[in-house]
This record gives structure tokens, C-alpha cells and sequence, in this order.
């Protein structure tokens, strides 16, 4: 019934809008100048352009209604902590195969690399049976939450690239992000905070930087607003120094009687929805800082995740993540760095710099799903976890010799693990299968496409249909080749 | 929009026909797809049979063309549009097509691609209300449409909106007290000179065009490192200032460097498309990037020109428009010979003194340079192409860090590397002294692609030679070192001294970073080598120990040695040597002036240009047909060469009066910041699929008196936009007019419009006085709100320069712009991220751009400079130094109730500063000054300072 109620109004909307709402403005102008309706091909989004936020429902019943997003930027080994290759431990040391460097690119190895084998201890786990690494104890106790895609493909093996594919589906700059799609197909829930947030551990910036949540060819306000940890925590949501909320209140006030004034004199429909944001700027002073700090959490809960206020780490991200899908935040995007384990350096490397951000992702990760399972959260909350490729199998030899100082791997787009969790994928299951060195997909490949279809699909959109008119083009976070949607691994 | 009615009217194809073929049809049978073997793009194709084999359309006859049948069956399967893909056309529809055919389906083509027609300007019944022809246009529609122009604006009002437009900042008191008080017939015409005139309007305009050229100070993808391109931003202002003609303003960007005699200042302009982004993360292909930038220019180019969409047909042919998939390659083979190539140096740079006086001179040196080492080449090509080089017989290889063999190939002698190789691998080759040659005065160093078929279009990674070293080795195997002079290049102007490889160097002589064709060096000897029986020699190429992009070893993979004894090699020649004292004098008087850079296009030498072929599916790696030589779509007129450089014919085609779109998109483009919507609604497509001008009389117009009695003159353009009585009109929006034409398409109002982000923070400085004005320079760093700057790079750094200091309070046209990371009040207030070209700003209107104005720390700085003008810079009463403020912020005068509101507020302020003097702390340090820094925060966020 109030799905239906909903539906009429925005039939209302959509009739009233039609010829005046700025965002969708080309699509519906275009087909308003052709002198045609839509078909049954791209959807027709249409906001109020006073709450361009304002929720929307999808095409069908939806099975997710927000996502967390744990990017691990850099891409971390899939061969150490989830796709363990009895093979590999065989040829450890060995010279690669011929047949695994013909017609191959690398980022870094040169001349015969040798293959290296698992560098931790892998068991089962769980009643699905799931292989992790001893790296990750936390997060293996949660194994039959998890679903797993050994399979995934890319087409880009250099980072900027990579993440700009993962993120926007197009390599280049200029796309829109996929939580720019989704809260321009949806809205979002909480009129009082952003729709899409960025939270960055801290340390290195993404390469690609704030392309990697920027909205593209779509209005600027579904792009990806960045929380910080230095400074306000989202821009200038603090007032400035004299200015109390009493003042600022009583400014504001007199600002709407000016501002209305303004209205009476010129009628533009836009000093209205002017006015409304003031409204909301004054309120997301409050809503932003208070979904934004963990200091009031109870101490079991800080002890769960392993959160410090005041920190830019990921475990406090990941209880900022819980806190603002609590909020109501529809896609909430987490960066954690440095895990490009070429072994180049100490940090770089799978020895050391690797244990120690798995250390780092173990409990906070653990702690978000038994989170928000405890919270009944987990069943419409979509996590996923993964880099932008995968490793190879063979060690890095950078310049040509016999490995680099420390043990690393090179840069693999051919088969990678991603793993997700709740919000309508199959739990303690694992999705396609590697080769037996790990190297490329034996079976079932996924595209990032593909996943790019599949979670639409979980939000109530056939990717195909989620378009928006750009160079001449219906646009898609999917980009041009057909997506496919994973079927298999829906709940 | 209605249709025409059928049965009266004719049908004209590209007016009633397309759109529905385009909204219902092209989607299958269109550029991309042609199910059934059916398109509907040419008519030849549209007319032809389908692979039921039925004729698709016969004209003159619909019963019996298969489009009539479907479109009319009744059975699911027949129906077209199939009904899973669309609504069953309307009666009217149908109707349409009938008579279309029976009329004899003539084509027609899509009005944007004919010539534009100048019109006389319509009969309206109210003759006193135009001021122009403009208005006899657009008063004709409103007549049509029972609409009525609105009053004229008042004169504040509209000297507001003419400043903002023109310069992008709001008048000074002093202006608008000038402007109020002239009484003139020609008083406003006399303002807009004055704008005109104003060296702020270049650095408006700029701010405009830096959207299309995806300008940006740092290079985009992997590390997004600075890179320096302000002085074709300079170039831009300075443009606009001047008012180079439209015309030659394309020519120049597109081809300056090939335009005869070209300046300084042609070539500058070239940095416009050197403005695509580059990847220099570790370990990308560079060919893969330089064909990205490649692409990206074809895209840009037809955007910012042609308003026709390109990118969709590097994949396939365009979906609605008459451009073909290979067209596109004919194109992009204009660019595809570009030197640049997405290496970390970007080169090819230019010197640019920091002082435009000095422009010329420094041209002068360059070119005197261009020309000595043109010289030198052709006779040091002449020389060897007298030589007689020995092909080596016998020779053996061996190498460090790689496996060489030797092979004979075609009768020659080469040394191969066998597998993978490493930075830094040293072939050695052992070469028996020839026969019959008794002293060697040089030899030559080939250096070939492994596959030359196809890296003639998809380069191998080139060999970059850190030291060549030649050796002498008796019969007893003592090899002894010999003296070398001179590395001599195979082209004019190779990038690297080629001799640093006689030193030992990493940016010597060799190919960086590819290699397309096979390349050599002439290495010659101090003097003439005696070669005694039984002496046999040993040339040691010694490669670059780094690798491209840190990945990839630049080794030779494959190469020949040939030998020399014309004695000519080691002669010393005067002529040569006058020449290269020359190029050092030249060399010297050009460091000499204080310099920076900026990267330019420059084309390679005929000999070693690339092939373009065409992509299969748009993949760079999947190489189809070759495309014998450049051109553009056989839709449009069609180019004229005459013996010029291609890529200047093809500028010089664009700037033509003949092209039918290059002077409507402009107009356009200059209408649409003038009155918010262009008369093509959709700037960014003016093909078939865009909509349809508003007034298309008007548009046509205005295109061809822009290049015929304009002179391509933007600043004519703008001056007559703007003594229109329509961009006069009065900006209030009634709610009937809102409800009939919300988008202001027919300008029964005057516009009004939100700033742009550029504006938005200039006219915050002006208003506060703390503005500073100076003309170009390196970019500026002004405040950042904590917590932005987080560069991938840790070493760059924004550094800003200290309250007072004018640097900090400079226009928005000179922030420095990092594409990774925008600076955050332009992006907010919706400046695209200029990583594309980007055709025109969708505005937004969110709580976020409130929170910028209130609270960050440059518009309260603002704020405060607000405060103190009221409080220092007025005279009289708090009433006058509100009202003095109010001014400053809106240009208007204040009205008594809003006197009033701000007065109750100020008074309550200052009440509550006093009795708690430590809630100012940090703003202000009276209650007074306190009270008037939230005025003029007040100030700086209404409504009416923020629109013009």
C-alpha cells in the first residue's frame, strides 16, 4: 500500500517535473523535443530539484538498501589470504612456466621469474568449508557469512587506472562513480546527511584521488562527498571562531526574511530551494559531527573493533561505515592503503608490510559484520571487499634478476578475489574457480561488469536501464560490452 | 512539439521523419547495430532489402515497403518497435511515413549539417520594443506564442548582470553611481565598452573556454604531477583581450605551429591539446596513453568545434548520424602524428619567457636553433647517403643481462636477444676487420623492430644506448679503446643530445620510448682507425639502466652494424663547425632569458611518421584496415588541401565560413552564458539526437553574420547580445511564465542567473576589497580548508601565501588546478573536474555550497573585509554603513524593510557581543566589528549576491 502511494507520487512528480527538472534535463528534454515517450528502455529518473536527494524507489524490489564499499587500494594478494593453491606450494621457487609468460604483460617482472608459493597457512573454515589464510583469524570466523569470487576480471593492470575501472567502470577519468549511480537512481534515506561518503584511512590518497568518487557527467550533487579526519569532518561544517549556533541561528533567520524578500521580488523557484538548503546546511552542522564521532560509543564497542577516537584508521572507518548506514547513508566507500606487495621495499612487501595491514582489517572487519548482524542490518546492508586486481603467482623481479630484495608479487588482472557479504548475496559460498597456480579463471569468470550488474540488480536496477545520455551515448556504469548478473550467488 | 499535420503540409525528412526514426528505430538499425541487415542512417542502406529480402522502403509506394507493414502488423512478432522494446508508433507517426514514402521518401539532411542561411529578420507588431534584430526574432515567437517581453531591468540591475557577464565581477559603487547618474541615450552602450575593454574580460572568458580545453595544472592519472601550462592560459586571456578573431583563435590552438612563419605565441597555443591527461604511474604502456591522448583530441576537438559527438565512433559507426566508423580514423590520423608521447619529460616543450616583451626574441632564437639543425642534418644525411657502408660479415654477440644471437636476415647480418631482457644489458659485438677496408673513420648503429609490419602502427619498446664504445682488438685479443667523436642522429631534432652516449648517459641516443620504424646513428671517429690484418673490432652498446615507467628495459632487440672508411667522417668541416658555434650562441642568448615551459604539438618528420590504422571495435590493440591518409567525414563539405600541411587544412576547415557548424556552436555557446540556455538547448550536441534550436532563423543569423559582417569578432558577438532589449529585460519570473517556460527558452524575461563558481569566490573578494588584480603568471595557491590537500605525491605542496599578501586574493582563473584534487569552492559550486572536455556546467543548488559561503575560511575572511568597509570605509549612520553593504554585495540599492531586518539584527549582535565579550574571541575585538562580520556574512549569502 505505501509502496503504491509512493509510486503515484512520484507519477506526480514525474508528470510536474517533466519539463523543468535541470538534472535529467537533457534526457527528458530530448524526448520531450522528439515528441515521444520513454520505451522500455532507459528509466526516466526524475528528482524534485528542491531535495535532489529525495529516496526514489528502483524498478523492482530491491534486495540491498546501502552498501559498504572496503576498497583495499593497491590490491592485496588473493593467493595469501583466500585462494590457496596446493600447486603453487609445489613450484615455489621453481621457474615459471613458459606457457605462463607468453603473451603476457607486467607491470614490473622482467626476463624468467620464479613462482612463489603461499606465504602463510591456509585452513577451512566454517561450515562452508571457506580456505583463508592464518592472516585473517578474525574475519575467517565469519566464513559462512561470506560469499566469495575467486573469478574476478579487469582489463587495466596499472592502479589509476584499475580503481578508475572498479569504481566507474571506464579507465579513464571523467565517469561517474558507482555510488553516484546509485544515489542518482535512489536518493537517499537521510535528507540530512550526504548520500555517498568517502572515508580514507589515512596515510597515501587513492591515485586517481577524488575521480574515484566524483559524479561525472551527472549532476554534481551525487558525487562522493569525503569525510576527513583532519579538520571538519565534512568541509566546513564547523562555524568559525565567534560565530556560536546561537549567532549563526539568529544570522540564518534573518538570512530566510532577506532571502524571501528576494523571492517576492524576482519569483525564482530557485531562491525557494535556496532557502531549504540553508535549512539543511544548518542541520547537517549538527547531523554530520554527530554521525561522525565515535566518542560516545560504548567501550565494548570500541574494543570490538578496535577504534581510537581521534585516529585516521580504517578500524575507526569501519564503525563510522556501521554508524552512517545506521544513518541511513546509501553507499558508503572505505579506502585502506598500501597494498601493492611488489616487494620492493619492506613495506611493500608480503613479508612484513602485508602482515601488518592484515593485522590492521582483521578485527575492524570482524567487528562490522557482527555489527551489523547484531543490529539486523546485515540482511540489507551489501559489504564488499577487494582490491582493483589481483597478484601473480610468480615472485617480482624487478630489473630482470632473481627477485627483489624482499618477497612481493606482480600486478594479475586475470583472476582476483572479492568477497561480499549480506544484502541479498548467498552467504558461506565461493563463486568460480582458478587455475591451478592461481593465474587466470578455470571457470566462471566475473567481470567487474559484471559485479557492477550484479549489485544494480540488488538495488532493483537492470544495469542496461540505469542510463544517462552522454557524447552521443546512453551511458552505464556497465559501459558498452553486456553485463551479465551473477545469478548464482543471489540469496 | 507537434507534428506537422500530414496531410496538408510536405514532409521534410531530417524535420518530421528522423526524430521518430531516431527515437524508435535507430536504436537497432542504426550505426551500431543493423539487425535484420536494416539502417536507417543512408538512404541507399534504407532503401536497399533487409534479410527477410522484402524491400525495406519503395518510394512512392508504402503498401509496398516493409517499414509500412510492420510498423501496422498486428501480429507480436512482426510488430516493429518490437513491443519489448517500445511503444507502437502513434497515428500520427504512421501517417507521417506514409506520406513520407508516397512523396518518394526523399532524404534530407539534418539542418546542423547544412549551411547555415542568413534570414531577414521578422514583421512584429510591437515595433517599439526591439532594439535589435535579435529581438525582432525572438518578439516574433513570443508574439506566436501570446507571450509579451517583460520591462526593462533597472539600470543597477542591469549594470550587475552586464559586469558579471562580460568581466565576471560586480560593479564598484563608483561604476554604478556613474552609470545611475548618466542620463545619455548611449550611457549603457557606453558601459559596455568600458566592460569590453577591461583587461578582467579576457580572464572571464578564459575561465569559459578552460572548461573546453580540460585545462588543468597537473597531468591527471597515476601520480597527477604539476605540469606547466599557464602561459597558454595567459595565452587564452590575452586572446580575448585582444579579440583574435574566432577563426584564427581555432586555427591557432589547432595548428599554430604549422601556420607559416609561426610566433611564439601561434605555438603556445598548441598547448590545447597537450592538455589531455598522461599516466606516468609506474609500469603503464606509454603507447597506450599516447593513443588515449590521441583519441582524446579527435573527441575534444569535434565538442569544442563541432558540437557533434565523436567518441561513440571509434567503436562503430556514429548510432544516428551520418559519420561512419572508418571516418573516424581518417580523422584521428590528423593527431596520430604527433611527437608527444606520454613520457614522464612531456616532451615536446617549449622555452616561453616569463615576460610576453621578450616573446619575440626568444621565437627568433628558437627557430634560428630549428633552422642550424636542419641544416646540419641534411648534410650530415647527404654525406651518409654517399658513404658505402660495409656490412659486417662473421660478426658474433654476446651480452650481459640478456641472451644475443646472431642471424643473417635478408643477407644481413643481425644480432637478435633471445627471451626476455633486462635495464642495462650490454651487447658486445665482435665484428672480423672487411675486407679491403684499411682504416674506419665510422660506423653505423641499426636498431629495428623485432616485428617491423607491425610496429610500423603498434610500437615495440625502443632502446635507449647509455654508452656506445668501439674497440680494437689485435690478433693476439689486446683490445685497446678507440676515440669516438660524434653521434649523429637520424632526424633534425632529436629530443636527447644523442652524443651523451658517448659519455654514458640514460638520455642519449635511442628511442623513447618506442620504436615504430628501424632507426640508426652514424658513431664517428676522432681520426681515421687504421686497420692492420688480423685486427678485428668490438662494438659495445651499453643500454639505459633504467626502464620505461620503471617497468620496462629499453634494449635493442634487434640491430645491424655497418662499417665506414670514407675519410670524409673524420674530416674536419668548417662549415659544420661554424654552425654548431652558432647553435651554441643561439643556445646561450636563449637560456639567458628568464624562461619557463610549456608542452606543444609539433608533427614528426615525414620519414618517420606512424601508420594509422583503423581499431576494430574501437581496441587500440586490435589493428584493422590502414587509412591511406588523413581526412574528415564525407558528410560536410568537403576540405580543401592545397598543397598544405594536413593538420593546418583540416584547422583551416573547421575556421571556414563553409563549415556549417563551426560559427553556430560558437554563437551558441556565447548565448548560453549570457542568457542560461543556448537557442540548441543541448551546446554539447547539435546532431540529430540534440534538440532542435529554439529560433533556428536566429541562430543561422547570427552564424553568419559572426563570420561575415563580425569578422568572427567574439567581442561584436557579445557587444550585440548584449544591447539586445531581451538581455535588458527585467529578470522577474511570474508563476504563469514559470509554469509555461520555466527554462526561459523564449526570453519572454531577462535571465537570471546563479554565479559561476569562478564568480562566486571573485565576487566574494571584490565585494570584501580584498581582490587583487594582476595579469597572468604561475598559478596561485589561496587558502585551502584544512584536511584537502593530500597529495599521492607527498613532495608537492600548496603553499599559501600569508593574509595581505595579494597572491592569496587573486581571481579564480589563476588557482592552481589539480585534477585529483579539485579545489574545493570551484568544484562545489559545480566547476566540472576538467579531466574531459566539458561542454557546459549542469548548476546545483546544495547545502553544501551553503556551508562554503557561511563557514569556510576564505569567504569568513571575506566576511571580515565586508565588516570593515562598513565600519571604516562608509560614512554616517549604521543605516549608511549597511546600506553601504548591502550595495557592496548585490549592486542594489537597499529597500527599507531589509534595512530594517538587518538593522534588528547588527543591533542584537552587538547587544550580545558586549555582554559576553568572549564569544567574538578568534573574529573580531569589538562587539561592534563582531556584529558586522555576521552582516557581512549575511551579505555574502543572499540570494541576490549570488545570482547576477
Amino acid at each position: 500500500m505505501l509502496q503504491h502511494l509512493q509510486t503515484e507520487k512520484l507519477h506526480h512528480i514525474t508528470r510536474r517535473r517533466f519539463l523543468r527538472d535541470c538534472p535529467t534535463g537533457l534526457g527528458a528534454m530530448w524526448l520531450a523535443s522528439q515528441g515521444l515517450a520513454a520505451g522500455a528502455g532507459k528509466l526516466k529518473i526524475t528528482h524534485d530539484p528542491s531535495a535532489p536527494l529525495a529516496p526514489l524507489l528502483p524498478s523492482f524490489a530491491p534486495k540491498a538498501k546501502r552498501v559498504i564499499f572496503l576498497h583495499m587500494d593497491g590490491a592485496p594478494s588473493q593467493l595469501e589470504l583466500f585462494d590457496y593453491k596446493p600447486q603453487l606450494v609445489k613450484y615455489n621457487g621453481k621457474e615459471c612456466p613458459p606457457e605462463y609468460l607468453e603473451g603476457q604483460r607486467f607491470a614490473f617482472i622482467q626476463g624468467v621469474p620464479k613462482m612463489l608459493g603461499p606465504q602463510f597457512s591456509f585452513k577451512q573454515h566454517g561450515q562452508s568449508g571457506a580456505w583463508i589464510s592464518d592472516r585473517l583469524p578474525e574475519l575467517a570466523k565469519h566464513a559462512d557469512k561470506l560469499c566469495f569470487i575467486k573469478t574476478m576480471q579487469t582489463d587495466q593492470f596499472n592502479h589509476g587506472p584499475a580503481q578508475l575501472l572498479l569504481h566507474t567502470g571506464n579507465q579513464n577519468l571523467g565517469y561517474p562513480a558507482m555510488g553516484s549511480w546509485l544515489t542518482w537512481g535512489l536518493g537517499t534515506e537521510n535528507q540530512n546527511l550526504p548520500g555517498f561518503m568517502v572515508l580514507i584511512s589515512g596515510g597515501r590518497f587513492p591515485r586517481a584521488g577524488a575521480s574515484l568518487w566524483g559524479s561525472g557527467f551527472l549532476p554534481s550533487v551525487y558525487q562522493g562527498v569525503q569525510c576527513r579526519s583532519a579538520g571538519d569532518p565534512v568541509l566546513n561544517t564547523t562555524n568559525p571562531a565567534g560565530i556560536s549556533r546561537e549567532v549563526r541561528r539568529a544570522a540564518l533567520d534573518s538570512l530566510a526574511k532577506l532571502n524571501a524578500k528576494a523571492h517576492q521580488d524576482f519569483g525564482d523557484p530557485e531562491t525557494i530551494t535556496r532557502i531549504a538548503q540553508y535549512e539543511m546546511a544548518y542541520r547537517m552542522q549538527v547531523s554530520v559531527p554527530e554521525v561522525m564521532s565515535i566518542k560516545d560509543e560504548p567501550p565494548e564497542i570500541h574494543a570490538m573493533y578496535g577504534t581510537q577516537p581521534g585516529k585516521d584508521s580504517f578500524a575507526n572507518n569501519c564503525l563510522l561505515a556501521r554508524r552512517l548506514a545506521e544513518a541511513g547513508t546509501r553507499f558508503i566507500q572505505l579506502f585502506d592503503w598500501g597494498w601493492d606487495s611488489h616487494g620492493s621495499s619492506a613495506a611493500e612487501s608480503l613479508g612484513e608490510g602485508f602482515v601488518n595491514k592484515c593485522r590492521d582489517i582483521d578485527k575492524p572487519i570482524g567487528a562490522l559484520l557482527t555489527d551489523l548482524e547484531q543490529r539486523g542490518m546485515l540482511e540489507d546492508t551489501l559489504v564488499v571487499w577487494g582490491g582493483e586486481f589481483g597478484r601473480t603467482p610468480m615472485q617480482e623481479n624487478r630489473g630482470g634478476g632473481e627477485g627483489n630484495r624482499f618477497t612481493g608479487r606482480d600486478h594479475n588482472p586475470n583472476a582476483f578475489t572479492i568477497w561480499m557479504a549480506g544484502g541479498g548475496v548467498k552467504p558461506g559460498m565461493t563463486f568460480g574457480e582458478t587455475d591451478e597456480m592461481g593465474y587466470h579463471v578455470a571457470s566462471n569468470p566475473v567481470h567487474l561488469r559484471d559485479l557492477h550488474s550484479t549489485m544494480l540488480h540488488l538495488f532493483g536496477f537492470e544495469s542496461q536501464r540505469l542510463a544517462y545520455p552522454f557524447q552521443g551515448l546512453d551511458q552505464k556504469l556497465t559501459g558498452v560490452k553486456p553485463p551479465k548478473v551473477v545469478k548464482d550467488i543471489l540469496a | 512539439m507537434a507534428l506537422a499535420a500530414p496531410a496538408l503540409a510536405e514532409i521534410d525528412f531530417a524535420r518530421d521523419v528522423r526524430p521518430i526514426l531516431n527515437a524508435n528505430c535507430t536504436a537497432c538499425h542504426g550505426g551500431v547495430k543493423e539487425a535484420g541487415g536494416v539502417s536507417f542512417i543512408y538512404r541507399e542502406q534504407a532503401l536497399g532489402k533487409g534479410e527477410s529480402g522484402r524491400p525495406i522502403i519503395v518510394p512512392g509506394d508504402p503498401d509496398a515497403s516493409e517499414l509500412m507493414v510492420r510498423i501496422l502488423s498486428d501480429d507480436p512478432d512482426e510488430l516493429m518497435p518490437q513491443p519489448d522494446h517500445g511503444p507502437r508508433l502513434s497515428d500520427a507517426e504512421v501517417e507521417v511515413f506514409r506520406q513520407w514514402i508516397k512523396e518518394g521518401a526523399e532524404w534530407g539532411e539534418h539542418w546542423a549539417f547544412v549551411a547555415p542561411k542568413e534570414s531577414a529578420a521578422p514583421a512584429v507588431k510591437d515595433s517599439a520594443w526591439p532594439r535589435n534584430d535579435i529581438d525582432r526574432f525572438l518578439l516574433a515567437r513570443m508574439e506566436s506564442e501570446g507571450l509579451k517581453p517583460a520591462k526593462e531591468a533597472d539600470k543597477a540591475a542591469l549594470l550587475r548582470r552586464v559586469s558579471l557577464d562580460l568581466t565576471g565581477l560586480p560593479p564598484s559603487v563608483a561604476e554604478l553611481d556613474a552609470f545611475l547618474a548618466d542620463t545619455a541615450p548611449d550611457a549603457y552602450d557606453k558601459q559596455v565598452s568600458r566592460l569590453l575593454d577591461s583587461p578582467r574580460f579576457g580572464e572571464r572568458w578564459a575561465s569559459v573556454w578552460m572548461d573546453l580545453a580540460r585545462y588543468a595544472d597537473s597531468e591527471g592519472l597515476g601520480i597527477d604531477k604539476r605540469r606547466d601550462v599557464w602561459k597558454y592560459r595567459d595565452w587564452l586571456v590575452s586572446s580575448f583581450n585582444r579579440d583574435l578573431p574566432y577563426d584564427r583563435f581555432t586555427v591557432e590552438q589547432l595548428a599554430g605551429d604549422l601556420m607559416p612563419e609561426a610566433t611564439l605565441e601561434q605555438r603556445i597555443a598548441t598547448t590545447f591539446h597537450r592538455l589531455t591527461q598522461a599516466n606516468n604511474e609506474g609500469g603503464t604502456d606509454d603507447e597506450e596513453f599516447r593513443v588515449t591522448a590521441v583519441m582524446d583530441r579527435v573527441a575534444t576537438t569535434w565538442e569544442v568545434w563541432q558540437g557533434v559527438t565523436m567518441s561513440c565512433v571509434q567503436c562503430h559507426s556514429h548510432p544516428y548520424d551520418p559519420i561512419r566508423h572508418e571516418e573516424y580514423f581518417s580523422f584521428m590520423s590528423y593527431f596520430n602524428q604527433a611527437v608527444d608521447n606520454d613520457v614522464p619529460e612531456n616532451h615536446p616543450v617549449l622555452r616561453v619567457p616569463m615576460d610576453p616583451a621578450k616573446y619575440a626574441e626568444a621565437g627568433g632564437l628558437q627557430d634560428r636553433i630549428d633552422a642550424l639543425q636542419e641544416q646540419i642534418h641534411q648534410k650530415r644525411s647527404s654525406l651518409a647517403a654517399r658513404t658505402k657502408w660495409l656490412p659486417t660479415t662473421g660478426m658474433r654477440g654476446s651480452a650481459t643481462k640478456a641472451k644475443l644471437e646472431v642471424v643473417k636476415h635478408e643477407g644481413v647480418e643481425e644480432f637478435r636477444t633471445i627471451g626476455n631482457v633486462a635495464a642495462g644489458a650490454v651487447h658486445t659485438l665482435d665484428i672480423p676487420k672487411p675486407a679491403g677496408l684499411t682504416a674506419l673513420t665510422a660506423f653505423r648503429v641499426d636498431v629495428r623492430p623485432v616485428d617491423e609490419k607491425t610496429a610500423a602502427h603498434t610500437p615495440e619498446w625502443g632502446a635507449m644506448l647509455n654508452k656506445i664504445r668501439l674497440q680494437r682488438v689485435a690478433a693476439d685479443g689486446k683490445a685497446e679503446e678507440v676515440a669516438l667523436a660524434e653521434v649523429v642522429a637520424d632526424e633534425a631534432h632529436p629530443i636527447f643530445d644523442p652524443n651523451l652516449s658517448l659519455k654514458g648517459s640514460n638520455r642519449g641516443w635511442g628511442q623513447y620510448t618506442k620504436i615504430f620504424k628501424p632507426r640508426h646513428a652514424v658513431v664517428t671517429l676522432k681520426e681515421p682507425l687504421p686497420l692492420p690484418e688480423g685486427t678485428s673490432l668490438r662494438v659495445i652498446l651499453a643500454h639505459a639502466t633504467d626502464s620505461a615507467g620503471g617497468a620496462y628495459p629499453l634494449i635493442a632487440k634487434r640491430g645491424r652494424i655497418a662499417l665506414a672508411g670514407e675519410a670524409e667522417w673524420c674530416t674536419p668541416d668548417a662549415e659544420i663547425d661554424a654552425l654548431k658555434m652558432e647553435i651554441s650562441a643561439a643556445r646561450k642568448a636563449l637560456a639567458a632569458i628568464p624562461s619557463t615551459t610549456t608542452p606543444v604539438i609539433r608533427d614528426l618528420p615525414p620519414e618517420h611518421a606512424r601508420e594509422t590504422r583503423l581499431f576494430v571495435r574501437g581496441n587500440w590493440i586490435d589493428k584493422g584496415e590502414l587509412i591511406e591518409k588523413p581526412g574528415t567525414p564525407s558528410v560536410f563539405p568537403p576540405l580543401e588541401e592545397a598543397g598544405k600541411p594536413p593538420r593546418l587544412a583540416m584547422a583551416e576547415w573547421i575556421a571556414s565560413p563553409r563549415n556549417p557548424l563551426t560559427a553556430r556552436v560558437a554563437v551558441n555557446r556565447f548565448w548560453l552564458e549570457l542568457f542560461g540556455v543556448g537557442i540548441v538547448p543541448t551546446p554539447e550536441d547539435f546532431g540529430s539526437a540534440g534538440e532542435k534550436p529554439t529560433h533556428p532563423e536566429l541562430l543561422d543569423t547570427l552564424a553568419v553574420r559572426f563570420q561575415g559582417d563580425m569578422k568572427w569578432s567574439v567581442k561584436a558577438l557579445l557587444r550585440e547580445l548584449v544591447t539586445s532589449a531581451a538581455y535588458r529585460q527585467d529578470g522577474a519570473i511570474s508563476p504563469e511564465l514559470a509554469a509555461r517556460d520555466a527554462d526561459n527558452r523564449l526570453l519572454a524575461r531577462g535571465p537570471r542567473q546563479r554565479l559561476t563558481a569562478e564568480m562566486t569566490r571573485d565576487h566574494a573578494l571584490t565585494a570584501a576589497g580584498l581582490i587583487a588584480h594582476r595579469d597572468g603568471g604561475a598559478p596561485v595557491h589561496p587558502p585551502l580548508p584544512p584536511g584537502v590537500w593530500r597529495p599521492f605525491d607527498a613532495g608537492d605542496r600548496w603553499n599559501t601565501p600569508d593574509p595581505g599578501q595579494p597572491d592569496r586574493y587573486r581571481r579564480s582563473v589563476y588557482v592552481y588546478w589539480k585534477r585529483s584534487i579539485p579545489f574545493p569552492t570551484l568544484s562545489t559550486f559545480d566547476a566540472p573536474s576538467r579531466e574531459l572536455c566539458s561542454k557546459r556546467r549542469i548548476l546545483s543548488n546544495t547545502p553544501l555550497q551553503a556551508l562554503a559561503v557561511l563557514n569556510d575560511p576564505a569567504f569568513h575572511e571575506c566576511a571580515q573585509g565586508l565588516a570593515r568597509r562598513m565600519k571604516y570605509d562608509a560614512a554616517g549612520d549604521l543605516d549608511a554603513r549597511l546600506a553601504f553593504g548591502y550595495r557592496l554585495a548585490t549592486s542594489r540599492a537597499v529597500t527599507p524593510d531589509r534595512l530594517a531586518e538587518l538593522r534588528g539584527l547588527f543591533q542584537k549582535l552587538e547587544k550580545d557581543y558586549a555582554a559576553d565579550p568572549a564569544l567574538m574571541k578568534g573574529m573580531a575585538g569589538t562587539p561592534d566589528g563582531a556584529a558586522y562580520t555576521v552582516i557581512g556574512s549575511v551579505l555574502l549569502n543572499l540570494d541576490e549576491a549570488l545570482i547576477r
